[in-house]
């Protein structure tokens, strides 16, 4: 019992800040006897039990994997949960809780949810989250491994967020002539003062795009506290660090403020094919990552099932994109050398993920590699994995995916 | 509504953090595993100071390159107050323990 209140962080994380809570933690050595990283699968508030990479700051996947992404909804309890820095607070009042927008503004503009609620028109669209470094362990496979959190396929899913446009906001603040840019950040703070903050910046014309929302609401629901309760922004077609979690303040700039993660962390080579030589260290001009590329997943069957011949079964997953929208996906069973299209499920809009189906009732027994790939209505299409472009930091990975089954 | 904070007030007595509608979210903690020796006592120190262990074992196994590329990434982006010297032994320690000496591919 001592030792979980002294670990909690009930009221502490706010006295103590999280730095000097750390260093306390230290904890006993154990022998790691097992070199091959398994994370426990623990429940945090709000979540089902999920596949905890880090507790401080929250690393969560879903313990379903593959699974949860044969449908276009994926719930709330089971959304992958990522956060950059330790200290977030463990408590937001929404009593005093405001989104401030300042800066070079005609009226700077302090806002309670409520106000958010019942001042604003709703605006409400579906949209995939997906984190940048998604997927990321699969560079390994053709090439070197990369820097970063070695994601699986788990770091995105795709929910309902309701909230207020942000051009909403801006037009009741009145931007001045002067403002270029648009800074957002959140309640998620460094350990240490000189660990940069993490912040998003973009231009105004961007930021006026109508389907950028500041959103209160997932799924029907407040968002989850752990997808950054009470507030997030939601930037349909954009790699999730740019969804400020917690969002408390809509800075409007004249001029633009160098950002850590937005200049360095979260980039790709700036060049055409946004790669480099597999290996090569990070010494090359970046630009950050925006949109996101055309890409699909399977979800169903899991790999390295065994499946009985002659039974039907319904190779199922969802495909997503920048927000052009899916045009169609293929699917392979003789390692890419003949496809067929696959059944594209019910349209929950351009930003959302398409689920599609493929029947397929094997019939003769022996390994198979089960392959998807999708094209945007751009032409836009998923290129295979030996093609892929390579990058240090492990982003935007959308190869062609494969789950290899048994037909027994 | 206003019994129960009164209640809770009383009870915690600590201060007015509590004075609010609902409580702070109550979040688990992970006893990473850290193998033990090589002065792991130093990396205790310093790499749990900002995220957990979590972060150093979902690397895999990384080349000295590596860890040391990540060492100064904290050091010299993120801040981290290291002293070279212990710099040095957390290098040791992390490709004795998460990494391999060669620098070929695995
Ligand atoms: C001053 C704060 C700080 C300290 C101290 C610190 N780190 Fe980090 N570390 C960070 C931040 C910030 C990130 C990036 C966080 C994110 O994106 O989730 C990070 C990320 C990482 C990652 C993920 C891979 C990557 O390249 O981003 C590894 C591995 C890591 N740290 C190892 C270490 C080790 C080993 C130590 C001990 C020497 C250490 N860290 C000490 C702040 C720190």
């Amino acid at each position: 019992m001592d030792k979980f209140s002294r670990r909690n962080f009930l009221g502490a994380g706010l006295l103590l800040g999280a730095s000097s809570l750390f260093a306390k933690e230290t904890t006993k050595a154990i022998v790691n006897k097992n070199p091959e990283f398994i994370p426990p699968v623990v429940a945090f508030p709000e979540k089902k039990p999920m596949k905890t990479i880090s507790d401080r700051p929250p690393l969560l996947a879903s313990n379903r994997g593959r699974e949860l992404f044969t449908e276009a909804i994926t719930p709330n309890d089971q959304f992958f949960v990522r956060w950059h820095l330790p200290d977030m607070p463990m408590y937001v009042d929404l009593n005093e809780f405001r989104l401030e927008v300042k800066g070079s503004v005609n009226t700077p503009l302090s806002l309670s949810i409520d106000d958010l609620k019942s001042k604003f028109e709703p605006a409400e669209i579906t949209a995939v989250l997906q984190c940048g470094g998604n997927s990321r362990k699969y560079y390994a496979v053709t090439g070197q491994a990369t820097h970063g959190v070695q994601w699986d396929h788990d770091a995105m899913g795709c929910a309902v967020w309701k909230g207020v446009r942000l051009k909403d906001l801006l037009t009741h603040a009145g931007v001045k002539d002067s403002a270029k840019w648009v800074g957002l950040n959140g309640l998620e703070k460094p350990a240490m003062e000189e660990t940069p903050d993490f912040f998003r910046e973009m231009e105004i014309k961007e930021a006026l795009e109508d389907q950028i929302i500041v959103a209160y609401s997932m799924n029907g629901e407040d968002l989850p506290y752990l997808n950054g309760f009470p507030l997030r922004l939601v930037i349909p077609g954009h790699f999730s660090d740019s969804w400020v979690k917690m969002l408390s303040e809509i800075m409007i700039m004249d001029e633009y403020r160098p950002s850590f993660f937005m200049d360095v962390a979260y980039t790709v080579p700036d060049n055409d094919c946004e790669c480099v030589i597999s290996g090569s260290d990070f010494e090359y001009k970046r630009k950050p990552i925006a949109a996101m590329k055309v890409k699909s997943v399977i979800g169903y069957p899991l790999p390295e099932s065994a499946i009985k011949k002659g039974s039907r079964i319904k190779i199922a997953g969802v495909a997503f994109d920048q927000g052009k929208g899916i045009k169609e996906v293929m699917i392979s069973l003789d390692n890419a050398k003949s496809w067929s299209a696959a059944k594209l499920g019910e349209d929950h809009g351009k930003f959302a993920f398409r689920p599609w189906s493929y029947d397929w009732e094997p019939k003769i027994k022996g390994e198979y590699t089960i392959m998807v790939r999708a094209i945007n209505r751009i032409g836009n299409i998923q290129p295979m994995p030996d093609e892929i472009g390579w990058n240090a930091g492990g982003y935007q990975y959308n190869a062609v995916d494969h789950v290899n089954v048994k037909i027994v | 509504m206003k019994k129960k904070l009164l209640l809770a007030t009383l009870l915690l007595s600590t201060s007015a953090l509590f004075a609010q509608v609902s409580k702070p979210i109550e979040m688990p903690y992970v006893e990473y595993p850290i193998a033990a020796g090589d002065h792991d006592e130093v990396v205790q120190q310093y790499c749990l100071i900002c995220h957990s262990f979590g972060y150093v074992l979902n690397q895999g196994k990384k080349s000295r390159p590596y860890w040391k590329g990540t060492i100064q990434k904290m050091v010299n982006e993120f801040k981290a107050p290291i002293p070279k010297e212990d710099q040095q032994t957390i290098i040791n320690y992390l490709v004795k323990h998460y990494g391999y000496e060669t620098s070929s591919e695995h």
